[in-house]
């Protein structure tokens, strides 16, 4: 089956959407490496203040996702800019949407950490066991996507 | 401690600290990035000469991994020293960064110039790209805006540079009394030390409003 530019976005844009209702929690974003190039980049987002994201991009490594993409592991982030690791200029997703506690989990594709599937909220928030049930099982759905991106991409 | 003193020790300090920066982003773009790009391309000519599917993939992941740390490194040495600053001058290495910093931080900064542009000296650009680099990191911290401006203006005698945004702004005073200014007192001792100035306006809803000037002897 072969998917438009849109009817990608419309699927990935689905997944933020219902994610951001059943956790509640202040936005949720979908971070992907570049195919070809390690580049990070923020291509679908909910619950956004402003349109930064479109031009975010980050290095491999670095960054929530990077970080998370890198390592292949979850993250959380309790009290940004409280006990990172590195500047808080490195996590400007945080930043760009004034995000206060943040976790982000891998998407993996062919057995690579290819992305990131973040929520995050812009008050102290302590996650519950419900919490990360619930993104496990959203990011298991985007997981189910990424052929179809890398494919259009 | 006298003011005079004090004022010689952090400039003592700010030097000491540009310098050691320098060292440290030429001996990784000087030394250890020309000796992993030979480990690079050696490996890449023992790579060829491999037989063995699992080897060569091995070697293959191996190379691609060395890559991407010279890429790493390559990066990390022009953020530490911009080696334009010295070759194509303050203006090229400030653009240079604000293409770096728009796709880091997703705010855009509108770049003018007026004028004809001088040659400055090494350390009359170093701290003009420095104050520049932390007025423009404060936008992407606190400002809250998506957008700003820097504005060159080449006078005779003088360089003039304002860096304007729209954003949140902040109590000036109250930032005084709560000792809440050390990234401007930094700003301010890094041009005094070349003999310039930095002035700052600021009010909450008001955005922020940053000028730098720089006499330029020639």
């Amino acid at each position: 089956m072969e998917y438009s530019e849109n009817d990608v976005k419309d699927l990935f844009l689905k997944e933020c959407e219902h994610l951001k209702q059943v956790i509640g929690c202040d936005f949720t974003g979908v971070a992907l490496q570049h195919h070809k190039k390690l580049d990070v980049i923020w291509p679908y987002v909910c619950g956004n203040r402003n349109d930064k994201y479109k031009y975010i991009t980050v290095r491999y490594g670095k960054g929530i996702a990077g970080k998370v993409i890198s390592s292949g592991s979850p993250m959380e982030i309790e009290n940004f800019p409280t006990n990172i690791i590195g500047k808080s200029t490195e996590y400007p997703i945080m930043l760009a949407e004034k995000i206060i506690t943040a976790y982000a989990y891998p998407l993996v594709w062919n057995g690579i950490p290819k992305g990131a599937l973040l929520i995050g909220y812009r008050q102290k928030y302590d996650f519950k066991d419900e919490d990360y049930q619930k993104l496990k099982q959203t990011a298991s759905r985007v997981q189910g996507l990424l052929p179809v991106y890398f494919v259009e991409n | 401690m006298e003011l005079k003193a004090i004022e010689h020790a952090s400039t003592y300090i700010i030097q000491s600290q540009e310098e050691e920066i320098k060292r440290i982003a030429l001996e990784l773009h000087e030394g250890i990035s020309q000796n992993l790009y030979s480990l690079y391309t050696g490996l890449e000519f023992l790579q060829s000469g491999i037989n063995q599917p699992d080897l060569q993939g091995y070697a293959k992941e191996m190379s691609t991994l060395l890559s991407r740390t010279i890429q790493e490194v390559r990066l990390l040495s022009v953020e530490l020293y911009p080696s334009t600053l010295k070759t194509l001058g303050i203006f090229a290495a400030l653009k240079s960064y604000i293409k770096l910093f728009i796709s880091t931080f997703g705010v855009i900064i509108h770049v003018e110039s007026q004028g004809e542009e001088r040659e400055l000296t090494e350390h009359k650009s170093l701290a003009v790209f420095r104050t520049c680099q932390e007025a423009l990191i404060n936008i992407a911290k606190y400002a809250d805006t998506s957008e700003a401006t820097l504005s060159f203006t080449w006078e005779e005698k003088t360089l003039k540079i304002d860096i304007k945004d729209k954003g949140i702004g902040f109590d000036l005073q109250k930032a005084i009394e709560t000792n809440s200014f050390k990234g401007i007192a930094a700003m301010k001792q890094r041009m005094f030390i070349v003999g310039g100035d930095v002035h700052l306006s600021s009010g909450k809803g008001k955005g922020t409003n940053i000028s730098i000037v720089l006499p330029i002897q020639e």
